[in-house]
């Protein structure tokens, strides 16, 4: 597993806040500029393509696992029942997580229900899990070896960027319990 | 079976296979989800997605998240078929690499 959150989440620590903070028990404040959050919707709307147009395409196979790995017959069985209706709910939560990123704001404050924490955690996820199949990303740190004159280097910084958000996303979940 | 064919038919005993006992029948056995390693899904997000699924305490999610990372692969929960595809979906809506399959297959 991944946890290249892991060093940038430290030094971020020593902020008193992240970029999401609870607000109180169903209601968050997601604080990040206006241009990340158009540089996220840029990506969603992105991947929603992929999604309606080409979701079988090798980018977007880890958004769609097997489930019956040593079985084919009951496989196929299972994804003609059951990929469709994962592909609806992650289209509808990249919508709800558009639509809360252009939400109108005071600051730079979004403020987000509980269920819509979730569906921008879901959503940061498979941006990253697309992005990290394309820069087949394997288990070894890769920042060490990042070169800014390296040709993936803008989509190593954005999927380094989605770790530390989605890592935030899930402390501010956790830091209560 | 017409009426008129029954005193023709042949009721001596036969032979057939005894299936034992020593082992339950095959839709017996319990369907198990397992989840598997990957590099992208942060630790951090696998241990909350496992508590918010199943409940689980930090500590037993943790266990889980630790077992997947250091051994590859862990069993997240069991039951009836219809469960276990219960599960897988939720995990893949979540992203995780989560499969089902049969307990000892």
């Amino acid at each position: 597993m991944g946890n290249d959150a892991t060093r940038r989440r430290i030094v971020v620590a020593r902020k008193p806040k992240g970029p999401i903070t609870r607000i109180d028990a169903t209601t968050y404040s997601l604080n990040i500029d206006a241009s990340d959050r158009t540089t996220l919707n840029a990506l969603l709307d992105q991947l929603r393509d992929v999604l309606m147009h080409d979701s079988s395409s090798d980018i977007a196979r880890r958004l769609f696992p097997a489930a019956y790995h040593q079985d084919e017959k009951h496989e196929q069985e299972y994804q003609r029942l059951m990929r469709d209706e994962l592909l609806s709910s992650r289209l509808a939560s990249l919508s709800l997580t558009s639509t809360l990123l252009e939400r109108e704001t005071t600051g730079d404050n979004v403020v987000l229900t509980a269920d819509e924490l979730d569906a921008l955690m879901r959503s940061i996820n498979s941006l990253r899990l697309v992005l990290g199949t394309l820069l087949d990303v394997g288990e070894d740190e890769f920042e060490a070896d990042l070169d800014e004159d390296d040709p993936g280097y803008g989509q190593y910084q954005l999927y380094s960027y989605l770790g530390w958000l989605l890592d935030w996303v899930v402390t501010v979940q956790t830091e209560f319990n | 079976m017409p009426i008129h064919q029954l005193s023709n038919t042949d009721v001596r005993p036969i032979e057939v296979v005894d299936p034992g006992t020593d082992s339950a029948p095959d839709t017996d056995r319990p369907w198990i989800v397992l989840v598997w390693n990957d590099p992208i899904n942060l630790m951090s997000y696998v241990t909350l997605v496992l508590q918010k699924l199943f409940g689980y305490s930090l500590e037993k999610a943790t266990e889980l998240m630790l077992d997947v990372h250091n051994k590859g692969r862990a069993v997240v929960s069991s039951g009836t078929r219809e469960h276990a595809e219960f599960d897988v979906y939720r995990l893949h809506e979540h992203g995780l690499w989560a499969t089902m399959q049969r307990e000892d297959a």
